[in-house]
């Protein structure tokens, strides 16, 4: 195959390429938000941690 | 037998399970990815009747199962906080919802590019766009309704019942290609039999379905950890495990 016939996907390039580039982008679009999301609540637990540092008890209940 | 049972309702313990699994389930999602997209965009054969436009289902179908996967996980994980009273599974609720919410998106985006040139349209009031667009919105109640209440085992609770009843939608989008007339195509891989593709086609969609798994999965480690060190902020262990 080549590279114009792989591009051009057989007359379907402006229906094929759109799809794969919204999924690779809702792929990407997942993992930021997911470390965003951990890397927030690791910053809230610290400064938790910091405003209240008498009040911590165990708390292990599932 | 039960005990790994039992040590899945422990935060701590599935904080730190979380971050062991998360680089494997990633580097696994990335391998079988990357194959299925290669295979499936360069090396399969292009459909008889659909051309190349066929290779949309490489992203389509993969997007299209996870978001039911994920909503029937969803509803699981909050029956099992629900009945007992287990927090992790609201937890594992929660970092789900929009994983799948974002899958639903796209299968919907990507079915309705490959409608266009299939059908002459981008959308259709068909059984199975209507029941996947209803399981979007489930998704986006489920979030709402979790974050509508000031107290947040009430939003837990009130998103686990709303995820359980809205699981019936799961049936109903997969078998609406039997049940109704549709102008979606049959199953082709999950059927009766063998799947109805020759493996040069199957192998590329079956890689990129095991990938978006993993892919699942290492997404869900991540906001895991983030909703257990959200829930557990007064928690002692919490000081060690943030500080390290």
């Amino acid at each position: 195959m080549s590279a114009g016939a792989f591009w051009s996907m057989g007359g379907y390039a402006r229906y094929v390429w759109p799809c794969f580039a919204f999924v690779c982008t809702v792929l990407v679009w997942n993992l930021w938000s997911a470390r965003r999301f951990h890397l927030e609540a690791r910053k809230r637990a610290l400064r938790n941690l910091a405003m209240n540092p008498a009040e911590q008890a165990g708390n292990h209940q599932p | 037998m039960w005990t790994w049972f039992y040590r899945l309702a422990s935060p701590p313990y599935v904080y730190r399970v979380a971050a062991a699994l998360m680089p494997w389930f990633l580097g696994v999602a990335v391998l079988m990815i990357g194959y299925g997209v290669i295979d499936g965009l360069v090396f399969a054969p292009p459909d008889y009747q659909q051309g190349d436009a066929f290779r949309i289902i490489y992203v389509h179908a993969p997007s299209a199962w996870m978001s039911m996967f994920i909503y029937s996980t969803m509803a699981v994980a909050g029956a099992i906080g629900l009945i007992w009273r287990i927090k992790m599974g609201h937890a594992v609720a929660a970092a789900s919802a929009p994983i799948g919410a974002s899958f639903t998106l796209a299968g919907l985006v990507t079915g309705s590019l490959w409608g266009r040139p299939m059908w002459g349209t981008y959308w259709a009031w068909d059984p199975r766009l209507t029941s996947e667009l209803i399981l979007l919105f489930l998704y986006v109640g489920v979030m709402s309704l979790r974050s509508a209440f000031e107290d947040s085992g009430r939003g837990d609770r009130a998103a686990a019942l709303l995820a359980i009843v809205g699981v019936i939608n799961v049936p109903i989008i997969h078998f609406s290609v039997l049940w109704w007339n549709s102008l979606h195509q049959g199953a082709t891989v999950a059927r009766f039999g063998m799947p109805a593709m020759p493996g040069s086609m199957l192998w590329p969609l079956l890689s990129n379905l095991l990938g978006f798994m993993c892919f699942y999965g290492a997404v869900l480690c991540l906001r895991l950890r983030g909703e257990i060190l959200n829930r557990e902020r007064q928690a002692t262990w919490v000081r060690e495990a943030v500080k390290s």
